[in-house]
C-alpha cells in the first residue's frame, strides 16, 4: 500500500517537472478564474452591507425616536396596520435596538467614526415596510403621512436611496459571475488538455503498464492528482490575490468621507477567510474534473 | 491452457483478420505461428491478451472464457501473461533493473518482493552485470533479454511473443530462442508468432500457419516450409 502511494506522488511530481510551461498556464488560468469568483463573492457581500436594511422587498423604513415611549410605538404600529391594502402587515416588521444596532454595524462597517456615534441605547428603532402596491406615488403619500406621527423621527423610501445602487450591484455580480464560470470553463478544458499531453508524453510507459497488467486506476490516479494539485495551486494563488486585493479596497474605502455609503463597501475578515476556502475546494474540484476526463477518455493509447 | 473456438475477428467492416480459427494449446506447449506479414499471427496473440475481442467465437485462457471477462478483471489475466515484442517496448529513461522492476511495481507487489525477484530473473537472462545500464547502452539482443526478463518476471502462466527475433542476427537469435526454451520448460506455455524460417526448422515444435486469416497447417514438431 505503502509503495503504491509513493509511486502515485512521484510520478504526479515528475510529471510536473516535464510539463512545466502547460502547467503554469494552467495554474494561471484557474488562479484568475477563482479569483473572479472570489471577487463576485466579495462584491455581492460589499452590497449586502450597503443594502442590508433593504433586503426582503423593503421599500419604505420608518424610523422612531430612541426616546418614544412603548405607547408611541404601539400607536404607529397600529396605523401602519390600518393600511393592509397598501402595506403587507404579514411581512411588517419592527426592529428593536439591538437589532437596529446589529444592522447599523454592517452599515457602517468601513466607516468607524459614524458608528461610534451610535450606542445601542441611541439608536432609532424601525419599522420596515413591505408594500402591496407597486404604486409608488400610494406608498409616497403614505410616508408624508406617518412623518407627522409623534415619535417618528424620518421615514425613509428605497426609491430615493438605493434603487440605483441595487439595480448595479446585480448587474455586477450577473457580469463577474458569468465572466468567472466561462474562465472556469477555460480552466477545467486548459488542466484536460495539460494531463492529455501528459498522458501523451508516456504512452509508452501507460502501454507497458496495461500490458503487465496494471490496473486502470493505477494509471490513472498519478494524473488525477496531477490535475488535483494544479487546480489548488491555482486557488492558492487566487486566495492571495484575493487578499492582496481585498486590504488594497479596504484601505482605498475607509480613507473615504464618512457617512458617504462608499464606506459600507468591506468585507469582514472572517467571511474573505470562507471565501478563500471556498475557492481552495473550487480550486481542486475543477483540476479533478479536468484531469478524469482526460485520465479516463485517453487512457486506451 | 489457450483455446480458440471458431474465432473470427474483423477490422473495420470487412478486413478479416483472422477466420474461423480453432485449436487447443496445451500447459507447457511451445507453438509457432507461421505465416507471412498480415496473415493475422499478431491478430491472435492480441485476441489471447484480450487486446482484441473477436467477432465471432469463444477465446479461453486457463479455463476462463476470457471475452466474458468483465473489464475490470482484464489486469489480473494480463498478469498471468507475459509479452515480448520486436521492438522490445522498453522504457528509454529507466535502467535494464528499473525497466523490469516497474512490472512489478505497477502490479503493486512489495518493494522487498521486487529487491529478490529481478536480480533472479536478469540472472536468468544474463544480464546480472548489465542491470545499471539503460536501453540504448545494450545491443539489439541484450535489449531483447531485458525485454524477456520483464515479461517473465512475475512468473506468468504463458509467454506470447511477437516477432521476437525479427530485428536481430541469425546467432543473436539463436540465443533468444534458447532463454525462451529455457522458460518453456519451466512449464510456462509459450506462443510465438514468427516469420523467421531458422529458428522454427531449428526447434522443431509444433507450428500453426495461417494464410490470410485462416489456419491452414497445425502440426506438431513442424518445419516453416
Amino acid at each position: 500500500m505503502f509503495s503504491r502511494i509513493a509511486y502515485a506522488f512521484r510520478e504526479t511530481w515528475e510529471s510536473f517537472r516535464r510539463n512545466i510551461t502547460l502547467t503554469a498556464a494552467a495554474v494561471l488560468t484557474s488562479a484568475v478564474s477563482l479569483l473572479l469568483v472570489g471577487a463576485t463573492f466579495l462584491i455581492q457581500r460589499a452590497f449586502e452591507n450597503l443594502l442590508v436594511q433593504w433586503r426582503g422587498d423593503v421599500e419604505m423604513i420608518v424610523f422612531v425616536r430612541s426616546d418614544a415611549s412603548a405607547e408611541q410605538i404601539a400607536l404607529i404600529d397600529s396605523v401602519l396596520r390600518a393600511s393592509p391594502t397598501i402595506i403587507d402587515v404579514e411581512k411588517l416588521r419592527y426592529l428593536n435596538k439591538t437589532e437596529s444596532y446589529e444592522e447599523a454595524k454592517r452599515i457602517f462597517a468601513g466607516d468607524p467614526v459614524t458608528l461610534g456615534l451610535l450606542t445601542p441605547e441611541t439608536i432609532p428603532t424601525q419599522f420596515k415596510v413591505v408594500p402591496l402596491s407597486d404604486d409608488p406615488t400610494l406608498v409616497r403619500s403614505l410616508s408624508d403621512q406617518y412623518r407627522t406621527l409623534p415619535g417618528v423621527e424620518a421615514v425613509a423610501l428605497a426609491e430615493d436611496e438605493f434603487e440605483v445602487i441595487s439595480t448595479l450591484s446585480n448587474f455586477i455580480r450577473v457580469v463577474t459571475l458569468i465572466t468567472s464560470l466561462v474562465l472556469l470553463l477555460v480552466a477545467v478544458g486548459l488542466i484536460w488538455n495539460t494531463i492529455r499531453t501528459a498522458m501523451f508524453a508516456r504512452r509508452r510507459e501507460i502501454e507497458v503498464m496495461k500490458l503487465v497488467g496494471a490496473t486502470n486506476w493505477f494509471i490513472r490516479v498519478p494524473f488525477m492528482l496531477e490535475g488535483l494539485l494544479q487546480g489548488l495551486i491555482g486557488g492558492v494563488v487566487s486566495c492571495g490575490g484575493l487578499w492582496l486585493l481585498n486590504s488594497a479596497w479596504t484601505n482605498g474605502v475607509t480613507g473615504f468621507k464618512p457617512g458617504t455609503g462608499i464606506s459600507s463597501l468591506v468585507v469582514p475578515d472572517s467571511y474573505l477567510t470562507s471565501v478563500m476556502f471556498i475557492l481552495l475546494a473550487i480550486g481542486a474540484f475543477v483540476g479533478a474534473v479536468g484531469s478524469a476526463i482526460a485520465a479516463t477518455r485517453f487512457l486506451d493509447v | 491452457m489457450i483455446r480458440l473456438e471458431n474465432v473470427t475477428k474483423i477490422y473495420g467492416t470487412e478486413t478479416v483478420a483472422v477466420r474461423d480459427a480453432s485449436f487447443d494449446i496445451p500447459k507447457s506447449q511451445f507453438v509457432f505461428l507461421v505465416g507471412p506479414s498480415g496473415s493475422g499471427k499478431s491478430t491472435l496473440l492480441r485476441l489471447i491478451n484480450r487486446q482484441e475481442q473477436p467477432e465471432r467465437g469463444d477465446v479461453w485462457v486457463a479455463g476462463q472464457n476470457i471475452n466474458e471477462l468483465p473489464a475490470s478483471r482484464v489486469p489480473h489475466l494480463r498478469r498471468s501473461m507475459g509479452n515480448v515484442f520486436q521492438d522490445y517496448k522498453l522504457l528509454l529513461n529507466k535502467t535494464v533493473f528499473e525497466n523490469v522492476a516497474f512490472a512489478l511495481e505497477v502490479i503493486g507487489k512489495p518493494r522487498h518482493v521486487i529487491a529478490r525477484q529481478v536480480p533472479i530473473v536478469l540472472d536468468l537472462v544474463g544480464l546480472a552485470d548489465k542491470q545499471d545500464r539503460f536501453p540504448n547502452q545494450l545491443s539489439g539482443g541484450e535489449q531483447q533479454r531485458v525485454s524477456i526478463a520483464r515479461a517473465f518476471v512475475n512468473r506468468p502462466l504463458i509467454m506470447l511473443a511477437d516477432e521476437p527475433t525479427g530485428n536481430l542476427d541469425p546467432n543473436t537469435s539463436e540465443g533468444i530462442m534458447g532463454l525462451l526454451d529455457e522458460i518453456n520448460q519451466t512449464g510456462t506455455t509459450v506462443v510465438m508468432a514468427t516469420h523467421d524460417h531458422r529458428v522454427v526448422n531449428a526447434m522443431r515444435r509444433r507450428v500453426i500457419q495461417l494464410d490470410r486469416g485462416v489456419i491452414v497447417r497445425d502440426q506438431e514438431r513442424g518445419v516453416y516450409e
